[in-house]
């Protein structure tokens, strides 16, 4: 074996090596069962150890796993190129951030062109709820806390508003089970009289901290269909006392959206906090303020807010932030006004936070300090740039798969591709017989290769792209036909086997390169102006000519070379 | 085993009829692309939206069709599509705004009104959603345009370099020709030319080319082996010589390409009709036209003499 030979055999095993290996985690993948993908769907811990297993495979396009794919358009009319450059950031910055609390595994958001958002979200259940996240244009406003004192009254307001219809549905109830515990009123609800030195004493005993007893309970809410769903917690946060089980915040919030509410409450309204306070026993509670219904000051009034380390507080963060014009002088007079009270930030109805205001800012800049860390200050202070921008997000191109679609088109795709390239290796193996073979090994080992590559690189593989794989098969074969041809011809001029094979390959790859470099053209052209799906099939085609032309000038000629080695052969199968 | 043992069939003799079918062929799909307006271009590039979806009880399609056109829907287009209760519904503009954005509840909307249309207890599930709004619609179309030329282009580039600019030439009007009827039957069975269709073109492109390539090879292989024989004799001789592997390769493209089309599902459908269809008039037209033209030209404007300068 002379060395030119040598080092072709060994470049093509350790290409062939690296590819299986290259493909291990997907052929994992592929063999995780049914069952257990199934068992996934309950349970968590399954779930994530199969999560883990599929991020190592071949990653699939939004088409094959179901998904979503966006192109939003942010509104930039009016803006100078840096404002639209500034604004285009922050709301890609807003979108991710949302995003990332929606909960999608391997979400992709990157900016595209001037004034465009591109949004992927693979493997996505309910496309609707996430438009609709990403949809909402940031509404930040600032609210005066209302005084604690007003917040008894404040309750029984929204009790009454709901008792009627409460007492009505407890009284069917009974009806229904006249087993149940009676409906009485406990003790608790008695008015006691206001304590001046503890302002809560009213609603401690309107709340009933300590009913533990569920039928006590469920007769408390009966009268009192809004208090009887808070719980009370005086030490927890200088700005409320009032906070809802996690799992009651839906309930609560149907009933703050009760359109008898703003007519009862007039110039106040409840607003929920946006993140849950995860108390040491393991229970998660929200806050609850009761703020003005007009707001004092609202995202537009803002003009930048950025995080700071805290002067005071070692290692400690703080939001400072700049008003416009307007905003500082209408700041300046709230501010010197409410001294000592709260202002609630809220987001979308959602209190994010409620400083107390401590000192008249005069300038429009001030800061927001608190117990916050980098992130946190970070998460706020985005959250005020959101709001400070004004602007529109419209849907410019949306392309959905659901997942029982995306299976559907991997099964079909896949048996196109297996049924295809049986057709091809039966009718190559029957046209050339033993130098068939070698041609076929080469179609085999260009699809592994080919998948490898994707794997490796971290392409992605979509509907199109197996396309591109299939016909990759079938032009595949084109270079080995080429060869064997050559061959045959060569051998018709009567030279020796060996001389024949030569010249055949030496011939022929003048021809596959220039014949390839053509496809590749139209292939790099897809490539460039292709979106989606049209890019995966561009990037298979690409990848599958240049790795058939490896197989087929490469390996094929090592194994031809191999097999004609021997001088006196006087026959070659083809 | 072997499909043609050294074959003398006269490919260039054959010129006058191949080039008058084609040109008849390449007529009668102009006139199908102009009465109807051009190709049926899909939201991809007009804009609106596509929803595909799985309604239980089955309706039918007229029956979704004057549903929504009760819903005050215009231009709605219904059609069945793969299995026995899936539909594609194709809407124009839904929920756009004046800038031609969507709105983010523009599907809902639709779905609402579809429900509302079917009479309320019909199971619609929704499998696949396109919108485009028409803004993105003019900026891909403009794209697929450029792409197209800027292939042809840089292929007659490609091939000025490698060979002569007649080469070129002669292989972009097989392209042109290839192309133009696979425009052609897609206007006469109103399919419609998506994203996905225009990339079939250009796979077309790129394979036909392939196939042209070849035997443009062999043709300046045996203008210098040749030089007794006449242009035309040399080049007969390239095509027959040639002739095994163009309809091999042709073959077993055609079986996977049609293998897609059998079995691949019908999101890829018209893609791979696309794919079938132009592997075969590929293959035709680096037969019957490329190397034909080469001919044509030649004897209509090279004086034979020259023949050594021109080519090599």
């Amino acid at each position: 074996m002379n060395r030119s030979l040598q080092i072709r055999a060994g470049v093509t095993i350790l290409a062939l090596l690296l590819s299986v290996w290259g493909l291990l985690p997907t052929i994992k993948a592929l063999s995780v069962p049914h069952a257990e993908r199934e068992a996934a769907k309950t349970d968590p811990a399954v779930a994530s150890r199969i999560a883990d297993i599929d991020a190592k495979a071949i990653r699939r396009g939004l088409d094959l796993k179901g998904g979503m794919y966006l192109v939003l358009e942010v509104d930039q009319t009016g803006m100078n190129a840096s404002e639209a450059q500034d604004a285009l950031q922050r709301v890609k910055e807003i979108l991710t951030n949302r995003i990332d609390r929606f909960g999608v595994s391997e979400p992709e958001i990157t900016t595209f062109g001037a004034s465009r958002i591109v949004v992927k979200l693979p493997g996505l259940q309910d496309p609707e709820r996430a438009k609709k996240l990403i949809g909402t244009t940031a509404q930040l406003e600032f609210r005066m806390v209302r005084p604690t004192e007003e917040l008894a009254a404040a309750l029984e307001t929204m009790d009454g508003i709901f008792l009627a219809e409460s007492q009505a549905e407890a009284a069917v109830k009974k009806a229904e089970t006249p087993a149940a515990a009676p409906a009485g009123t406990p003790a608790e609800t008695a008015a006691a009289a206001p304590d001046s030195a503890n302002p809560f004493a009213e609603l401690d005993n309107m709340l009933g901290e300590d009913s533990d007893a569920d039928a006590q309970r469920q007769a408390f809410l009966v009268d009192h269909p809004f208090s009887g769903m808070l719980v009370m917690q005086n030490n927890l946060s200088a700005s409320t006392p009032l906070f809802v089980a996690e799992d009651d915040v839906d309930a609560l919030q149907a009933r703050l959206d009760d359109p008898r509410v703003k007519l009862k409450l007039r110039d106040a309204e409840f607003q929920i906090g946006i993140e849950p306070i995860r108390l040491t026993d393991g229970t998660a509670l929200r806050a609850l303020y009761l703020v003005d219904r007009t707001p004092s000051l609202t995202g537009s009034d803002l003009q930048d807010a950025n995080p700071a380390t805290d002067p005071d507080r070692p290692g400690g963060w703080q939001v400072s932030f700049t008003m416009t014009n307007r905003g500082a002088r209408v700041f300046a007079k709230l501010t010197g006004e409410n001294i000592g009270r709260f202002l609630a930030i809220s987001l979308d109805g959602r209190v994010k936070s409620a400083p107390v205001i401590q000192s008249r800012i005069p300038s429009g800049q001030g800061v927001i300090t608190g117990s916050f860390d980098n992130a946190e200050a970070s998460d706020l202070a985005l959250l005020l740039r959101a709001g400070a921008l004004p602007t529109n997000i419209t849907i410019a191109e949306e392309r959905t798969v659901g997942p029982s679609l995306g299976a559907d088109s991997i099964r079909m795709g896949v048996n196109a591709a297996l049924y295809g390239s049986l057709l091809v290796i039966v009718f190559i193996l029957l046209y050339y017989r033993l130098s068939g073979l070698v041609s076929v090994l080469a179609l085999v080992s260009n699809i592994v290769i080919l998948m490898a590559v994707l794997a490796q690189f971290d392409l992605v593989l979509t509907l199109p792209g197996i396309a591109g794989i299939i016909l990759t098969v079938g032009m595949a074969v084109d270079a080995n036909v080429l060869i064997n041809e050559r061959i045959r011809e060569e051998l018709r001029k009567d030279k020796t086997i060996r001389a024949a094979v030569q010249a055949g390959y030496s011939n022929a790859t003048r021809t596959i390169v220039d014949a390839n470099v053509t496809t590749l053209i139209a292939g790099g052209i897809l490539l460039w102006f292709g979106t989606g799906p049209i890019k995966g099939f561009a990037v298979t085609l690409c990848i599958g000519i240049l790795t058939s032309m490896f197989t087929a000038l490469v390996m094929t000629r090592v194994l031809m070379e191999l097999m004609t080695r021997n001088q006196g052969k006087q026959k070659l199968s083809i | 085993m072997e499909f043609f043992k050294d074959p003398k069939i006269n490919f260039v003799g054959a010129m006058k009829p191949a080039f008058t079918i084609s040109a008849t062929l390449v007529l009668i799909a102009l006139v199908s692309l102009v009465i109807h307006g051009g190709p049926h271009l899909s939201i991809d590039f007009t804009g609106g939206s596509v929803l595909q979806v799985r309604i239980d009880p089955r309706p039918t399609v007229a029956e979704i069709r004057s549903g929504l056109e009760n819903e005050n829907y215009r231009g709605v287009q219904v059609t069945s599509f793969g299995a026995e209760n899936e539909f594609l519904i194709t809407f124009p503009n839904v929920g756009m705004d004046a800038d031609g954005g969507r709105t983010m509840d523009a599907t809902q909307l639709m779905l609402n009104d579809l429900r509302k249309a079917l009479g309320g207890n019909a199971q619609i599930e929704l499998r696949r959603e396109e919108s485009v709004g028409p803004k993105i619609g003019g900026e891909l179309r403009t794209a697929a345009m450029n792409s197209i030329i800027g292939a042809l282009a840089l292929i007659v580039l490609y091939i000025t370099v490698r060979f002569v600019f007649r080469y070129g030439i002669a292989a972009i009007l097989a392209l042109v020709h290839d192309v133009t009827l696979t425009l052609g039957v897609f206007s006469l069975l109103n399919f419609e030319v998506s994203l996905q269709i225009i990339a079939a073109f250009l796979t077309i492109i790129g394979y036909s080319l392939n196939d042209t390539i070849v035997v443009f090879d062999r043709i300046r292989e045996n203008m210098k082996l040749r030089r007794k024989e006449s242009y035309r004799d040399v080049i007969n001789r390239s095509i027959n010589e040639c002739l095994s592997r163009t309809i091999l390769t042709s073959l077993t493209t055609f079986f996977v390409a049609a293998m897609l089309y059998v079995v691949g599902g019908p999101v890829i459908h018209d893609f791979a009709f696309a794919l079938s269809f132009g592997v075969v008039v590929g293959t035709y037209s680096s037969i019957f036209i490329a190397s034909p033209i080469l001919v044509w030209w030649y004897e209509r404007r090279i004086a034979d003499k020259k023949r050594m300068a021109v080519d090599m």
